[in-house]
């Protein structure tokens, strides 16, 4: 994926998410927003070949990974044009045929599943790389050491992608997790691993690559830190708990000003391709809100619809 | 044997019958794999694995380490991207380590993706009081078959073991498959051409016109001394083994409560929230009235103190009481 | 003298085992300590040795038959030549020993 590309992706989520944040009719969401370098450029990493797994924090993964914004906001707005017809919804999004094994909300739920995805694909002869973005907040779970415990052993196809927002709902990192780095926790398994400044999609893509090529060499599992920027409240139903100064040295490390910025020192970007792909964007989200809004809610009578 | 012919039927052991299931099932389908401790070389802790290593392999059936939340969840994934996973968890007190991947992920997966995904995965384990102890003895399925995607089936015969097996690695979605430390001693009968037992269909075991004793499981054996110490009694049971706890096959039980008139669920669980609760009431919803006694074990730890264990957990005379309790004029 | 060669027992959880492999056949002679034959319970082989000297005389549960504790097995008796009752419900059972291995 090159450079201008890695921009107008990560463009694509922020304004997604802002126009989503104007139809609060839905309940709470989980944004990506600050975010967006560590989805973008694991997803540049990844082929058509690979699969991804995510968190419930999903709209940055997804789009990231080349869903179509309509069925994503349908489904996030609870329509059946959504790719889970509406079921599945904030924190549950899945399109297995896009590359997108899906998001799944229990923090730390989705490490032994996409293991589990890695065993069958290893089993079957797959090619392809699994790939598992989690928060820092998994990283206190048992699942974590479990799933590295049995991909290392058995050299599953595994890359495990932290995003490190700093934060658990209000609990900061410091407080819930002892280890300095948390890249470090995949040493006693032998896996490679690194430690990259999630702010810097070209950061986090280039570590995403060189890691993903190990995997897809059947050398087993990597890990990749993302050490990143939480810019909005944990859902837009909690409350902010950091203080207003440190909010705005935060906003201020925005990774598309980041990645936009060095474009334009490299010549590469313009103002008027910026403005062009603003424009995009915006044409996009808004195409994306009016095919969510005009499908319809799923029926009454579906409740029992795929349960078993 | 000398036999000329084969007979059309072969006896054998509990555990062998649920390694012939997996066997046919693995020799007929390369998605089947088998995952967790101690079922390679060792066969099983109750040889109920045995030969399935060296018939198919370790990459097939694969020891895991002691790890329940990953073991199910490495079956509960491999299922979701196109294997179907045997899963062993020795003992159903250990499954409450892997409920999270088995109920929030597997149970859900099919309605929270639109039908996009499935996870066929059969997890297998054994309940019951044999000496073991506080936190090796549950029989807690009671806590499952409240969960909507899961099915939870519980063979009480060799037979039904077999055509059980088969069945939940037909299913598109999980199956808990619970056995029993007690079962595994008996041997029984299988037809040579015998086809998988339905998902959510109970059997009559034993005819009776007095009262019907709905029980599944190791207590299908329990309910069986009692009925034969009531009928000295003069007392005629009819035994419903359930087989299936999810769904629950309310029609079976009441077409003969509705004979019988008079009603006793026997579970080695416990009584709140149990399997009989839940069959008591369904079927007095659909019956009206009925003559409703639950047996179940004392609301304690199952202790490995074998005074206490006994103490426990229900016997032949717990349900004899019940049942004569029931039909007290 | 037509004994019975009964299942060993007590065996703890064991009601019924399948004889696994007979070592010999009808006639042949054994002595004290002599495997006879092997059963199969759910998890263990069980040898059962002669108690003394002996003929096997006849065997009423073939390889892969089944039998429940307490139950004849085989008769054996000391001389070849001793005719063979029609019911085994009255016989002797003979010495055996058994090991659960």
């Amino acid at each position: 994926m090159d450079a201008l590309a890695l921009l107008e992706s990560m463009m694509l989520i922020r304004a997604f998410e802002e126009a989503l944040m104007r139809r609060p009719d839905h309940g709470f969401q989980l944004l990506s927003s600050g975010e967006e370098a560590v989805a973008v450029g694991t997803c540049a990493a990844l082929t058509s070949d690979d699969t991804l797994l995510s968190s419930g924090r999903s709209i940055g993964p997804a789009l990231a990974r080349g869903l179509e914004p309509g069925p994503v906001m349908a489904e996030l707005l609870g329509r059946t044009a959504g790719p889970c017809r509406g079921r599945g919804g904030r924190g549950h999004l899945a399109q297995p045929s896009a590359g997108y094994f899906g998001a799944h909300a229990v923090v730390g739920g989705n490490l032994t599943i996409a293991a589990g995805v890695a065993l069958a694909w290893q089993a079957e002869g797959r090619p392809g790389v699994v790939a598992c973005i989690f928060g820092d907040g998994a990283c206190g779970s048992g699942a974590l050491h479990e799933a590295m415990n049995v991909a290392a052993l058995w050299k599953l196809p595994l890359l495990l992608v932290c995003d490190n927002n700093g934060w658990s709902v209000s609990t900061p990192r410091a407080e819930a997790l002892a280890p300095e780095r948390l890249s470090d926790l995949a040493a006693p398994f032998r896996m490679p691993s690194a430690t990259v400044d999630g702010m810097d999609v070209v950061a986090v893509r280039d570590a995403a690559l060189a890691l993903a090529a190990h995997v897809r060499s059947g050398a087993g599992p990597a890990f990749l830190e993302c050490v990143s920027e939480r810019f909005a409240t944990h859902s837009t139903a909690t409350r902010e708990t950091r203080p207003q100064a440190e909010m705005a040295a935060i906003l201020a490390r925005c990774p598309i000003r980041r990645h936009a910025a060095r474009l334009e020192a490299e010549g590469t970007l313009t103002e008027a391709l910026r403005a062009g792909l603003e424009r995009d964007v915006a044409d996009t989200v808004a195409d994306a809100l009016r095919y969510a809004e005009s499908a319809p809610f799923p029926d009454v009578a579906d409740a029992l619809r795929d349960v078993v | 044997m000398s036999s000329e012919t084969t007979p059309p039927v072969s006896k054998l052991f509990f555990a062998e019958a649920i390694a012939r299931a997996l066997h046919e099932a693995m020799s007929r389908d390369p998605r089947v794999i088998v995952l967790g401790q101690d079922v390679g070389r060792y066969g099983g802790p109750y040889r109920e694995f045995s030969g399935l290593h060296a018939a198919f392999g370790g990459r097939r059936v694969r020891d895991t380490p002691v790890a329940e939340a990953s073991m199910v969840g490495l079956g509960v994934g491999a299922a979701a991207a196109g294997l179907r996973p045997v899963v062993s968890i020795t003992y159903m007190d250990f499954l409450l380590l892997g409920l999270d991947p088995l109920v929030n992920y597997g149970a859900k997966l099919r309605y929270k993706t639109g039908g996009q995904l499935g996870a066929p995965v059969v997890v297998k384990t054994t309940a019951g009081a044999r000496g073991q102890g506080v936190a090796h003895s549950q029989c807690i399925e009671s806590w499952l078959v409240g969960v909507p995607g899961l099915k939870v089936v519980a063979p009480s015969t060799p037979a039904d073991a077999w055509g059980l097996m088969h069945a939940a690695l037909q299913e598109d979605g999980p199956v808990v498959y619970v056995d029993h430390k007690r079962l595994f001693p008996t041997a029984g009968e299988l037809a040579r051409d015998a086809v998988p037992v339905p998902i959510g269909r109970a059997v009559v075991r034993r005819r009776g016109a007095d009262v019907t004793i709905a029980t599944h499981s190791y207590m299908c054996r329990v309910a069986d001394s009692a009925a034969d110490r009531l009928a000295a009694l003069g007392v005629a049971c009819e035994i419903v083994d359930l087989r299936t706890l999810a769904p629950l096959d309310v029609d079976t039980v009441c077409e003969s409560a509705a004979r019988t008139g008079a009603l006793v669920t026997l579970e080695e669980g416990q009584l709140a929230c149990g399997i009989g609760a839940e069959v008591a009431y369904r079927v007095r919803e659909k019956t009206g009235t009925m003559r409703v006694a639950r047996v179940g074990a004392l609301p304690a730890p199952v202790s490995s103190n074998p005074v206490l264990e006994a103490a426990s957990v229900p016997g032949p005379d717990e349900v004899v009481e019940a049942v004569r309790g029931l039909l007290r004029p | 003298m037509i004994r019975k060669l009964a299942v060993p027992g007590p065996i703890e959880d064991v009601e019924e085992l399948r004889v696994l492999m007979w070592h010999g056949g009808e006639g042949t002679a054994f002595a004290k300590g002599d495997l006879i034959v092997e059963l199969e319970t759910h998890k263990a082989i069980v040898e059962v040795r002669a108690g003394g000297p002996g003929v096997l005389r006849k065997i009423l549960c073939a390889e892969g038959g089944w039998e429940k504790a307490g139950r004849a097995l085989a008769l054996v008796g000391d001389d070849p030549a001793d005719p063979l009752p029609g019911s085994t419900d009255a016989l002797e059972a003979c010495p055996a020993e058994f090991d659960v291995v």
